[in-house]
């Protein structure tokens, strides 16, 4: 008999799940539990190369408080049902709403949006998974309380804390999220609300300011994991600058990465350069606002000789560094001229201010990422190829030149392999570099998924093979890369698991994490 | 929502007012099902970020059928992103797309 279901999660019957839905719909209300197709598909869009159906929900509940969220994670013990958490669901390329194996329930924790103290003086927050940068944006806005935000591209419809907990980055000084989390709330597989750091003191108000706490630092067992649910997360936010000078350099030549890496590692590690820069290719440039097929219609990925006329054409740079100052305008003016004197030493290189670009707007979508406003130009990647198919290759990368062209020519020959286009930046860290490709394809047309999907195994395969791990991937790859960190990582993190899931029911999977 | 206000800082020749604030939900921030002001704060949060900056297509003045729109909103389209339930519910979805359906093209171009 065909179940009344869409998708029912693995290993529960359905008359178990029947009752389990049935006090799910008691806790939150008939409004808040969806299993019907109508609903659940704004759950199963997703861009990455892998089938809709092995990312089918069965259901998607959605509480609006820890206390509901508690509730609902007893059910799920009672009956075995796994749950897939998200927060605003927006991780786009990376699997966006869709839970990580066929089945599973979301737990949708959009509506626990409140943000619940910006303490001003000290410069930070605490806000619920629902929250969105917009939301926090406005807010800070609206209240004039002159504190910055790091955000992601997606910016307004994403959300801080599930960026953090998915260890993603932004672009300012405080560019690397959970680096810049302070403090998290915390529900266990048992139900039991874990507060993290100085949170779990009776009566502290230090939860927010200091991160260790005492004993073993817990926080980055949350991150990338299935061992609970993140209902609260503290930040710290940028005091407001005085000044802020957005500015980009840009490179004539594709293997001029070498010597853009080996000119600004000491500057960035200096802290001249304070924030996250980003080292843009041609292709990732030009595509958030060209579209491939007025540039090239012919078999494979997009030739070199093709990009160079491009590059020349709208004048920009085959790599091309955004950078931002921050400081007073006295302190502005004495790392400026580090940094001109540097780059004009290098005898390579073309310093633009904002005043000398003009209205660019890729120029002012960089800015405005670099000042934490919302900003989601970006988006226009996804219109190069067209087809709504997205899949981020993120290896990491020592920040030395020579590797980063070792990883740029990696990447430029299996993309080419399969005929895609190598549309990359670098997000530049303190030592490390994310090396991010956006593989792009048309989601439409089958063989192109097929590709894509062939093409993303060969990326992770080749990489590990040499040495290089991703930081974060899609979830249709997530034990293939549990798998390059090896045996005994992969089972200490399943050790972890079954001590604290003991019936596995935070979202399986999750980083190839299993019970 | 209850505001503390601390006592006022100075730093690097800014004034800075301090002051701790406690939100609850359904405030003026929310932007959230069941919590949006009406349809235009919906589409000035979340449509116009894209369908107003030439990511998206102009959907303003096309004359289209709302549950066309609703369709969309739901399932996404090639990369747009599907947004939920949860997002915007299905009566202030309604109202968007009702907004939408009968809206003068920007600029008034057709």
């Amino acid at each position: 008999m065909a179940s009344k279901y869409v998708a029912l999660p693995k290993g529960v019957s359905e008359k178990n799940f029947d009752a389990a839905i049935r006090e799910y719909r008691e806790i939150l209300g008939a409004a808040n539990v969806f299993t019907d197709a109508e609903h659940l598909v704004s759950y199963n869009k997703i861009m990455i190369p892998d089938s809709n159906e092995n990312h089918q929900p069965s259901a998607a509940i959605c509480p609006a408080s820890t206390e509901e969220v508690q509730r609902c994670v007893a059910v799920c013990n009672k009956y075995k049902v796994p749950v897939w958490p998200i927060s605003t669901g927006r991780n786009l390329g990376y699997g966006s709403a869709a839970p990580g194996s066929r089945g599973q329930v979301v737990m949708d924790l959009r509506r626990m949006n409140k943000i619940i103290e910006v303490d001003a003086d000290l410069g930070t927050a605490l806000v619920e998974p629902g929250v969105t940068f917009q939301q926090l944006y406005d807010y800070l806005q609206d209240n004039k309380i002159p504190l910055w935000l790091s955000c992601p591209a997606p910016s307004s419809i994403a959300g801080p804390l599930g960026n953090a907990a998915d260890r993603g980055v932004g672009y300012t000084p405080y560019g690397e999220h959970f680096m810049f989390s302070c403090g998290m709330e915390v529900v266990m597989p048992t139900g039991e609300v874990l507060k993290t750091g100085m949170g779990s003191l009776p009566n502290s108000n230090t939860a927010q300011v200091f991160k260790w706490g005492y004993g073993p630092y817990l926080d980055g067992i949350f991150t990338q994991s299935n061992y609970g649910i993140i209902t609260k997360m503290g930040f710290w936010l940028m005091p407001a600058p005085p000044a802020f000078k957005p500015y980009v350099i840009r490179y004539p030549e594709e293997t001029d990465i070498v010597d853009i890496v080996e000119t600004l590692r000491p500057l960035r590690m200096a802290m001249v350069i304070p924030n996250a820069v980003v080292i843009v290719h041609a292709l990732w440039e030009l595509g958030s606002f060209l579209k491939r097929a007025d540039y090239y219609t012919g078999p494979g990925s997009i030739p070199d000789s093709v990009v160079k006329e491009m590059v020349k054409k709208h004048k920009v740079g085959m790599w091309n560094v955004y950078c931002g100052l921050y400081g007073t305008p006295e302190q502005n003016e004495v790392n400026w001229n580090i940094i001109q004197h540097v780059v004009k030493s290098s005898g390579k290189g073309e310093l633009l201010t904002a005043e000398q670009v003009g209205d660019d707007p890729v120029f002012k979508y960089r800015a405005d990422l670099m000042q934490g406003k919302m900003n989601t130009a970006e988006f226009g990647l996804y219109n190069w190829r067209g087809g709504g198919g997205s899949a981020w290759f993120a290896p990491v990368s020592q920040a030395r030149g020579s590797e980063t062209m070792k990883q740029m020519e990696m990447t430029k020959r299996i993309l080419g392999k399969y005929g895609f286009d190598y549309v990359s930046e670098f997000i530049v860290g303190w030592r490390d570099m994310h090396h991010i490709v956006d593989l792009l394809y048309d989601r439409t047309d089958p063989a192109q998924m097929q590709a894509a999907h062939a093409c993303f195994d060969e990326l992770l395969t080749e990489f590990s093979k040499h040495g290089y791990g991703t930081y974060r991937v899609n979830t249709a790859f997530m034990d293939k890369v549990a798998d390059t960190y090896g045996p005994v990582k992969k089972e200490v993190n399943r050790k972890i698991k079954r001590a604290l899931d003991p019936n596995g029911i935070i979202a399986p999977g999750k980083s190839g994490i299993w019970n | 929502m209850k505001k503390k206000r601390n006592q006022a800082a100075v730093l690097a020749g800014s004034l800075v007012i301090g002051f701790v604030a406690s939100v609850a939900a359904g405030d003026a921030w929310a932007q959230v099902a069941g919590q949006w002001r009406d349809a235009q704060h919906v589409y000035s949060k979340i449509c116009a970020n894209c369908h107003e900056i030439g990511v998206g297509p102009v959907i303003k003045g096309r004359n289209l059928d709302p549950d066309y729109y609703q369709s969309v909103v739901r399932h996404g389209m090639r990369a747009m992103p599907a947004f939920r339930p949860t997002d915007v519910d299905d009566a202030m979805l309604r109202q968007v797309a009702e907004m939408l359906s009968k809206s003068p093209a920007p600029g008034g171009a057709k």
